[in-house]
């Protein structure tokens, strides 16, 4: 009996280690030489990660299927230089350490060309760190998040931004509150990381210049958290605000709103852009938020006479089955949009380096929804520099006025001044696809 | 002045809520000796069948009691096919506690994965049936509504309710000679295992009823992922423990000293202590009194 | 029963002899270096997740199997030691061997305090203290900004020495270092085990009184029982750390403790020398899983659930059909 369980013991590591060694030589192939990863004659592997579920992804869980819808149409349409995309969609809940470990498989598994579209300013500083994008060279192409910091070449040589930065943002709220309400009590509720410390920056004083009388951080992810946004109101109240900025997510935004309607709390609302179109995600919100003010770089959703607004709500109607065409939405195919040129701006070699290198030479180029320019270049990975700013309608939507003239501004992430942008927007490409 | 006062009331309705699922606990304890870690999963389940019959037929007051049926029905049931035959398993002592409660939690984990796969992204929506909008008193908003209001009756009333029933009924003295000296009550004639099962039952409604309530108090949407359920189980089981986990009245004590110290906490101290002194709070109490506040040293009371 | 049980151990340790269990290891050693000269990063960062829940379920089969205390709160645990290892790194520059044991140190300490207040409890008291300190000690890192908050603060363990070539990946060397740790953990604790420390615990959790009657110290043995197996989750909690190259709370959810204990069931909780096929148990199922949901249907929502689906399922399943592990199951098989 001794001998045979001895036996045993040696046994069943062996088995282990065979079970190992066979489920490790399953797909484990090397990489062929000549193809760059993620590429092949047909077709061309993407991969996003972002919050699908949990407290956080409000609103955010309907850019993939935008994406897709978008990367779908330009497939039916020939493809990028004879490829079709294909997008991965990875769920992170807004956890650094699930999107670290979902970049870690859509690179060593699902071996992806790139990244695009990662949402979160922690989860992608994380996953820049932990996974070493940079130094292999892997590409975050217009990473979803405004934080400043991305911008710096030496610390992320591989990632993108689109948005505009959350300095600017901030600089221009402040621009904005001082001139339309001044002396008045202002206070911030901002999300108690990078994200939120970034738009501190703009609002600082030699930047945006705002003095708040509370300001309230809350950590990440605590707004999921029965009564705490009951206890910010509760703060905020307190405080007699009559000017109430919300710098958070869309998710933040929301419950924010939904505990200042219970507790009859009612300011001058200004929505950050990174959370605002919360009538989209729940419309029991609708009737609060309606005069509010938030900014957007796009078009506004309901503009009935804008070019890319009519594209995208057709294509969301043939290629987003049962989505609503709301500004998530147009967000995303427009990210779409600006990828499906970088690839085809890439040519027919297509690797991450051509890939990369186009943005930086042809970038400032691309044809995009955006009323204000793409700042790519060789020296710069900044996306879009500017908002218009408007309000909310009785439908929950936000306009520029009643007649859908924009009066964009621009600024940088430094302290200069806000100014009214000159940019004109270049007419679509035919039938919205990029030739 | 106002602030202290919103406080104490966020924090008993809370409470409230955490005793409901602190008696759902301390139920199947005190008739099996098991800690139900399912009692969460049960909970969701439940929630989203009331979302569901909310849905179709509009009536929160239809859809709260067929929740609770639904509750009652899935504990009972898991208790007949997974416990009963895992108990009458485990001769050996020392796994006596480990094992059951790992097996509660392999069935939390299917009951989550099969809402995960049937509902997918779908969300159960559970508006609330009365305003959640405060009373207005001397100029302020309170943070007291009809819906408030509500949640403090519907828990009163099954408090009053479940002691009776314990207290005063055949039944209520049936399930507690059950669980304390199950084979005299065989020999008195009490059908022992239909009265556990019947025990587990109850504290499925009532878990149940904590699922729906909570739902209702907190983003008024359910979702398989709910980090609300994850708390309420957490929170529920943390206040059984601190009440003392033999005891009804207990839950109650623990829920509501529970609720109201975390509320003041997360209005004075902020949202990131808030669980680590849920620890403490634990913690303080058992070093003074190991068996909980209610709990009675030594054997057990019925 | 249990007499007999103590029979069968104290026939093992005369006849599986120290040589048998060092070709045991060697061989696992050589096993996993031959591994990783041949699979790619990705592999190599599975391996080393394996290495790291190895060390994490040995840490509850030395509580619970050995000790008869219940925890569910391991994952806090694995949480003190990644961050400890981290701020070592980050704020001393230390080599990564003194991050480690850093890491296994304070763990220990936070054990032995958590053990005294432990050791007056049992039952559902302590799975509930054990719980709760599982969801309240992460959530700290939002109150105190040296701990980074949700975004976590970055761990790194470095790269391999350039005299190992250009092609040695950082993941290889990962996978190296994680699977030394775990061997060198594993040896020792096995020695803790067999010592009269290790019969202690076996002998409180069979029969307190009859341990107690024996001249064992209950209290002075439990709070060691917690100490030990605290500093273990520490290393593994360093290890993860490094795998990662970051410490977050997110990585240390509720769900992590649930996960290491389901982990420790799966290989037999009594028992040590399943604890491999319990941690390539957790690693391997959700790939498997994933790519059953990928080839069957494109389903994202299968693709979701399907983990942990049968992770739960293989765990009711265990606790039915072998509830002291596979190894005890196969053991008493032969010995009818």
């Amino acid at each position: 009996m001794i001998r045979t369980t001895r036996r045993k013991f040696l046994v069943t590591s062996a088995v282990t280690a065979a079970a190992a060694l066979s489920l490790s030589v399953m797909p484990a192939q090397a990489i062929s030489p000549r193809s760059e990863t993620g590429v092949t004659s047909t077709t061309i592997k993407l991969g996003i990660t972002l919050p699908m579920t949990g407290s956080a992804s409000f609103g955010y869980n309907q850019l993939p299927g935008a994406m897709k819808a978008y990367f779908d149409y330009v497939n039916a349409n020939g493809g990028v230089n004879g490829r079709k995309i294909n997008l991965i969609v990875k769920n992170d809940a807004y956890l650094p350490k699930q999107a670290i470990q979902n970049t870690q498989d859509l690179i060593g598994k699902d071996k992806v060309l790139a990244v695009i579209g990662a949402l979160g300013t922690a989860n992608n500083k994380a996953v820049a760190s932990a996974v070493n994008l940079g130094r292999r060279g892997i590409p975050s192409l217009f990473v979803n998040t405004g934080f400043s910091g991305f911008t710096d070449r030496k610390k992320y040589p591989t990632s993108s931004m689109i948005l505009p930065s959350y300095i600017m943002e901030a600089k221009m709220i402040g621009k904005y509150v001082n001139e339309t309400h001044p002396g008045k009590k202002i206070c911030l509720l901002y999300q108690d990381d990078d994200f939120g410390d970034d738009a501190l920056v703009g609002f600082g004083k030699d930047y945006g210049n705002v003095v708040f009388t509370e300001s309230v951080a809350y950590p990440s992810l605590s707004q999921g958290v029965p009564n705490v946004p009951d206890s910010w109101i509760t703060k905020f109240k307190g405080k007699g605000c009559e000017v109430q900025v919300v710098f958070g997510v869309a998710s933040a935004t929301l419950y924010t709103i939904l505990a200042a309607a219970k507790a009859q709390y009612a300011p001058k609302w200004i929505l950050g852009s990174v959370g605002a179109d919360i009538g989209s995600i729940n419309p029991a919100t609708v009737p609060y938020i309606i005069g509010a003010t938030s900014m957007s770089f796009l078009p506004s959703v309901v503009d009935p006479k804008d070019e890319y607004v009519e594209l995208f709500k057709d294509i969301n109607t043939q290629y987003n089955k049962g989505a609503k065409f709301n500004s998530w939405a147009l967000i995303g195919m427009n990210t779409a949009f600006v990828a499906v040129q970088a690839l085809q701006s890439a040519g027919k070699n297509l690797t991450r380096k051509s890939l990369l290198a186009a943005i930086d030479n042809n970038g400032a180029k691309f044809a995009s929804a955006g009323l204000v320019p793409l700042n790519y270049s060789k020296t710069s990975t900044a996306g879009y520099n500017g908002y218009w700013f408007g309000t909310f309608n009785s439908t929950g939507d936000l306009v520029p006025n009643s007649t859908f003239t924009y009066t964009p501004y621009t600024t940088d992430s430094g302290t200069g001044a806000v100014v009214k942008s000159t940019y004109a927007r270049p007419k679509m490409p035919a039938k919205g696809l990029p030739n | 002045m106002f602030e202290f006062l919103n406080t104490l009331l966020i924090g008993i309705t809370a409470g409230s809520i955490y005793s409901l699922m602190a008696i759902s606990i301390v139920l199947v304890w005190r008739s099996t000796r098991v800690v139900n870690f399912a009692a969460g999963g049960i909970a969701l389940a439940s929630s989203f069948v009331g979302a569901t019959i909310l849905e179709t037929t509009g009536s929160f007051w239809l859809a709260l009691p067929v929740a609770m049926l639904a509750g009652a029905a899935l504990s009972a049931f898991i208790e007949y096919f997974f416990l009963r035959p895992l108990l009458k398993r485990s001769g050996d002592k020392s796994q006596e506690i480990f094992l059951p409660i790992i097996a509660t939690l392999g069935i939390l984990g299917i009951i989550k994965a099969v809402l995960h796969f049937v509902y997918g992204d779908r969300v159960g929506v559970i508006s609330p049936p009365l305003s959640d909008k405060g009373f207005i008193v001397s100029g302020e908003s309170i943070a007291l509504s009809p819906l408030r209001l509500l949640i403090l009756g519907i828990v009163l009333v099954l408090m009053i309710v479940l002691t009776l029933v314990f207290q005063r009924t055949n039944l209520g003295l049936s399930l507690r000679a059950a669980s304390f000296a199950p084979e005299i009550s065989r020999l008195s004639g009490i059908r022992v295992d239909l009265i556990r099962t019947l025990g587990w039952a109850i504290s499925g409604a009532a878990g149940a009823t904590a699922g729906i309530l909570q739902t209702v108090n907190g983003s008024g949407s359910v979702t398989p992922e709910a980090f609300e359920f994850s708390l309420l189980l957490v929170f529920g089981f943390v206040a059984a423990v601190i009440g003392g986990i033999e005891s009804l009245v207990g839950a109650v004590v623990g829920g509501l000293t529970l609720g109201i110290i975390l509320a003041i906490i997360l209005m004075f101290l902020g949202s990131s202590l808030v669980f680590f002194s849920a620890f403490l709070i634990l913690i303080l109490v058992l070093l003074l009194r190991p068996n909980g506040i209610i709990g009675v040293k030594g054997g057990r009371r019925a | 029963m249990a007499s007999l049980e103590l029979k069968v151990v104290a026939v093992h340790s005369r006849h599986i002899t120290n040589r048998h269990r060092f070709i045991c290891f060697a061989l696992i050693a050589l096993v996993v270096y031959i591994l990783s000269n041949i699979v790619d990063e990705w592999r190599a960062y599975q391996g080393a997740t394996v290495a790291v829940f190895v060390v994490a379920i040995a840490s509850i089969i030395l509580l619970t199997g050995y000790s008869g205390q219940i925890s569910l709160g391991h994952g806090a645990l694995l949480a003190v030691g990644a961050y400890t290892a981290a701020l070592t790194q980050i704020y001393f520059s230390a080599p990564i061997w003194i991050c480690f044991a850093s890491a296994v140190i304070m763990t220990a300490l936070v054990g032995a305090i958590l053990g005294m207040a432990a050791a007056r409890l049992s039952g559902p008291y302590l799975a509930g203290t054990t719980l709760a300190f599982a969801v309240g000690l992460p959530s700290i890192a939002n109150q105190f900004s040296i701990l980074g908050g949700e975004q976590g603060i970055s761990f790194d363990a470095g790269w391999p020495p350039l005299s190992f070539g250009e092609s040695f990946t950082q993941y290889k060397w990962f996978l190296w270092i994680a699977t030394l740790a775990a061997l060198i953990s594993m040896w020792w604790v096995q020695n803790v085990l067999r010592s009269r420390y290790g019969r202690g615990w076996r002998a409180l959790k069979n029969n307190e009184v009859a341990a107690e009657l024996a001249g064992i110290n209950l209290g002075r043995s439990k709070v060691l029982a917690f100490t030990v197996s605290s500093g273990l989750a520490g290393l593994a909690g360093a290890l993860l750390a490094m795998t990662m190259n970051n410490v977050s709370p997110s990585a240390f959810p509720l769900a992590l403790s649930f996960f290491i204990a389901t982990g420790a069931v799966l290989s037999g909780v009594n028992t040590l020398g399943g604890v491999i096929i319990g941690s390539v148990l957790l690693v391997a199922v959700p790939l498997i899983a994933s790519s059953i949901s990928d080839r069957w249907s494109g389903s994202e929502n299968l693709a979701n659930v399907l983990p942990d689906f049968i992770v739960s399922a293989l765990l009711i399943l265990t606790v039915f059909l072998a509830p002291k592990g596979p190894i005890e199951k196969i053991r008493s098989r032969h010995s009818k």
